[in-house]
């Protein structure tokens, strides 16, 4: 007589502890469902009267991942050489060329960024202390309290991060750090992903910096210009300009760069009059691959002006590795963040190139206000920032050392104005201008408020799916789920007669135990996931199907019934531990490596390998002691 | 209900014939996978891919011209994903943000003014990271390898440790080889999910020839004047019954997969299916037989030493 009672006891409660996991899940789809029948504010109403129930359902439930449920996942990097950079002072061309030297080396090398920076500059016999620190500090001081910015730098990305996501109002959404130097934040059910990306890629690393004189500006213009087109054998490059009002910029811009001080005109709209002489637009482009696309203006001096739609083709040009070599370190090429309002002509619109200084006198860093308000005397949006005092300090210098010069506010590498410097600002408020509108006034301002991030952040991944995949998704995978289980169960019914149908109920309880599992772990479920449980499915049947084969031979040498059952479970114990142990083996080693979505089969495996080996043992056993006690004397197993 | 009455199989006798298959099998499959070389997708060569939706179906010669004219037309690889109207198109050109994933919504919106699609999943990966989770995939199998062969190793003799490797070994070798055969029939690039799918059938493979080698290890107990040959086809007979219907069982329900599972796991699904089939082969005639082959070298040196 086997005590099988106080076993249906610990199934029974076994039972009721998954139907509780899985009660929220249950009413959360009620729920969904309910609200897709109701409308506009009756929806409303049905919301707030369950609101409470609401959060506490979505919470506990299963969660799907983002290719069942749809939504987006952005992998950020923290750019730990960029705040290197804009940490140090007194910044000198040995720096930039060190630090640019310290960036290569960082794509290859596993060593953090400040080990490598303080290898480079002891090896030049520089102490660290000439541009980080107090001159007093060795060089084992600084490096440490580099390190501790750069670790406190990707957990004051997280928090902003988190900030801004949280501000801008996504349901659910989860925020991790992932190793040492990234973050990695899932945004379910994301459609509007253009203003995500816009929220997140902003990164809100705020930056001053210096214009360069327009005569060297416009010298490194005229040398990539004449240098591509020295290279331009087959007049690849050759871009026309599309109508005669840029014509006449071009032509423009030839007396700018050359400064001969002679005005080209524009003869007619099928010549260009220049310092050259008369040439077709076609050969205007030709011998100016570059300034037919980058014009400069005497209006705009020191900056070309591009076409919207011959952007990337600039961009392109300007990342050859050639001309880059003609660019000089210290310099680089900044877009104007949007179209310039004054100039349209022809309904066209333009985008500016900063020529700028490229290490930056001032970061965001010192901000400590942003306001979104209009202009009284302009009436147009601005965003009034104010400083802390040391930044109040040093913008007091910069402005007061670079009057008629022009600084340009750049907000994550974008130009949004480049106002004059008239005179010195002390007490550290300043304006950004350039917004259409007072909406985006306002995002600007919850972007810097938010926090100006102490190092730029990179998007290194980003996948989104959409909503339909994701339905799609879905109802494959259950689809695929229940003929499966429906194959499976016929199967073993045939096979295996009365025991196959124990074995088939038993397979029921698996289910449920999984599923209550995931929901107690709180687990993602993917849609490899769902392929992990068809597949522990199969699993849970081979456990079953060892014992009963076990059954059967004992059987064929005469044992009772009994005792071939006991045999049975006993000897085909070995066999199933180890197999379900490599299995299981395999789950964790996945979840090690893998990610995402591969994370979320692996659980699902580990999870349904436990899950089977209990109901294929226990569960059948307690209900064959059940049967053989109450109803049968033998049990057709086929 | 039976399928196999008693058997009585000499399935060691037969083995060098299925050592020549194993290997004309495999040296196709490396053939086919050194000459295609290795389809990575985005996941390890990071790049941007896109799956897009149309309302009528397009061939792909016109999105591969609107390609060409983003500047992408090279490099892109285009495909149908699902349906003719799905269309997925793959690139590994980096560029910044989501620049690419813009220029290839905004060509595919002037190729096709007057077909709406709906962007279904875009991806992209920065270069960084495809190096990294290539490395991490190596780690994974190398670690699952050694793992396995020290845990068999433990709980058997070594050299069934060594003769389980073999077989896993094997195992992922025909099963690239014919992933690299098919690929173009199917879409099978190289991406996460794969590798998962690889990592599940040297766990399922495993799984297979554990249960084999626990029947060897206890009847070597009971019958302990059998020469080992027999004793291994005598377990392998026995055990056959039951390796045929999990193996058949696992089939049952991948291939229920495969064909409703969607076009996600599609790929998946195909690589266990050969997985598990290779797997079950493999249980009897690389691992048993390599236990096989080390018990005769055993025997003749034995032999020599009287």
């Amino acid at each position: 007589m086997s005590n099988y009672k106080g076993k249906l006891v610990l199934i029974g409660i076994a039972v009721a502890l998954a139907l509780w996991l899985l009660w929220p899940t249950y009413r959360d789809y009620q729920i969904s469902s309910q609200l897709k029948q109701l409308s506009g504010t009756d929806s409303l109403q049905f919301v707030e009267k369950h609101e409470t129930q609401i959060r506490e359902y979505k919470a506990k439930r299963i969660k799907l991942g983002l290719d069942l449920q749809g939504g987006m996942r952005v992998v950020l990097e923290v750019n730990v050489v960029k705040m290197l950079e804009d940490l140090a002072k007194n910044k000198d061309d040995v720096f930039t060329q060190v630090m640019n030297e310290v960036a290569e080396e960082v794509k290859h090398s596993e060593d953090s960024p400040v080990k490598i920076l303080r290898a480079k500059f002891e090896a030049r016999n520089i102490r660290l202390s000439r541009y980080y620190g107090s001159l007093r500090d060795d060089n084992d001081k600084v490096a440490s309290s580099l390190e501790d910015e750069s670790k406190k730098a990707i957990d004051r990305a997280m928090e902003i991060v988190s900030n801004r996501v949280n501000q801008y109002g996504v349901s659910e959404p989860t925020i991790q750090k992932l190793g040492g130097q990234r973050i990695i934040v899932d945004l379910p059910g994301v459609s509007k992903e253009s203003e995500v990306r816009q929220l997140l890629q902003g990164t809100a690393l705020l930056e001053f910096k210096l214009l360069k004189d327009p005569e060297v500006a416009n010298k490194v213009m005229y040398a990539i210009d004449q240098h591509l087109a020295s290279i331009d054998t087959t007049g690849d490059l050759a871009t026309l300009p599309s109508d005669t009002s840029a014509q006449a910029l071009a032509a423009d811009t030839m007396a700018a760069a050359t400064d001969t001080g002679a005005a080209a005109t524009s003869v007619d709209s099928t010549k260009i009059n220049t310092p050259e002489g008369e040439l077709t637009p076609s050969e205007f482009a030709k011998k100016h691959p570059f300034f037919s696309l980058a014009m400069s203006i005497q209006q705009y001096p020191g900056v070309a002006i591009v076409e919207q739609q011959n952007r990337d083709r600039v961009r392109r040009l300007l990342d050859r590795e050639d001309v880059q070599r003609l660019i000089p370190s210290d310099m680089e090429f900044l877009w104007s963040a949007k179209p310039d309002e004054r100039l349209t002509s022809g309904g066209k619109k333009y985008f500016i190139l900063y020529p700028v200084k490229k290490a930056a006198e001032l970061t965001g860093g010192v901000i400590v206000n942003a306001r979104a308000t209009i202009d009284p005397s302009f009436n147009r949006p601005i965003v009034e920032m104010e400083m802390n005092s040391e930044g109040a300090r040093e913008w007091a210098r910069i402005t007061g050392a670079n009057i008629n010069k022009r600084i340009a506010v750049v907000l994550d590498n974008s130009v949004f104005s480049a106002p004059n410097v008239i005179n010195k600002i002390t007490g550290g408020r300043s304006q950004i201008e350039g917004m259409d509108n007072i909406d985006e006034a306002r995002l600007l301002e919850i972007v810097l408020k938010a926090g100006a991030l102490p190092a730029p952040v990179e998007i290194i991944e980003q996948r989104s799916v959409g909503p339909s995949l994701g339905e799609d998704s879905i109802r494959g995978g259950v689809f695929s789920g229940l003929l499966a289980t429906a194959l499976v169960v016929v199967f073993m019914a045939f096979y295996y007669r009365v025991a196959g149908g124990v074995a088939d109920v038993a397979l029921v309880f698996f289910v449920l135990f999984l599923l209550a599992a995931l929901a107690a772990f709180q687990a993602t479920l993917t849609l490899p996931g769902i392929a992990g449980i068809i597949l522990t499915l199969a699993v849970a049947v081979d456990a079953n199907v060892l014992i009963y084969e076990r059954i059967r031979e004992e059987l064929a040498t005469g044992k009772t019934m009994r005792a071939a059952l006991d045999t049975g479970y006993k000897r085909a114990w070995t066999a199933i531990f180890d197999s379900n142990l490599t299995v299981l083996i395999t789950g964790v080693i996945l979840y090690q490596y893998g990610t995402g979505p591969v994370q979320g089969f692996a659980l699902t495996l580990i999870i349904g390998i436990l899950a089977s080996m209990f109901s294929a043992i226990f569960i059948t056993r307690v209900m064959f002691n059940m049967l053989l006690d109450r109803f049968l004397t033998v049990i057709d197993i086929g | 209900m039976r399928f196999f009455r008693k058997t009585n199989i000499d399935f060691m006798g037969k083995r060098h014939l299925w050592y020549t298959v194993s290997g004309i099998v495999i040296l196709v499959g490396m053939i086919s996978f050194f000459v295609k070389g290795p389809h990575y997708g985005i996941d390890f060569l990071g790049g941007t891919e896109i799956v897009v939706t149309f309302q009528d179906a397009v061939p792909i010669s016109t999105v591969r011209a609107a390609m060409d004219k983003i500047g992408i037309g090279k490099t892109a690889e285009i495909m149908t994903f699902g349906s003719d109207k799905d269309i997925l198109i793959r690139t590994s050109t980096q560029g910044e943000g989501s620049s690419i994933g813009d220029l290839i919504r905004g060509g595919l919106k002037q190729e096709f003014p007057s077909n709406p699609f709906v962007v279904q999943k875009e991806d992209k990966i920065g270069p960084k990271i495809g190096a990294e989770l290539r490395l991490n995939a190596i780690y994974a199998v190398f670690a699952l390898l050694i793992a396995i062969m020290v845990y068999i190793g433990f709980r058997f003799k070594f050299v069934y440790g060594i003769g389980a490797v073999a077989s896993l070994f094997h195992d992922v070798l025909v099963t690239l080889g014919l992933v690299s055969l098919f690929d173009g029939v199917l879409n099978l690039e190289l991406s996460q999910n794969m590798v998962a799918a690889f990592l599940t059938l040297v766990g399922l493979s495993v799984n297979d020839t554990v249960v084999i080698f626990d029947r060897i290890r206890e009847n070597q107990k009971i019958f302990r004047n059998m020469d080992l040959i027999t004793v291994i086809n005598k377990s392998l007979n026995e055990t056959l019954s039951r390796t045929i219907i999990t193996s058949g069982t696992v089939f049952t329900v991948l291939l229920v997969l495969f064909f409703f599972g969607g076009e996600v796991n599609r790929g998946f699904s195909f690589t266990l299916l050969i997985g598990i089939t290779t797997g079950t082969y493999s249980s009897i005639y690389i691992a048993s037989a390599i236990v096989v082959e080390w018990a005769l070298r055993i025997n003749r040196k034995a032999a020599q030493h009287k």
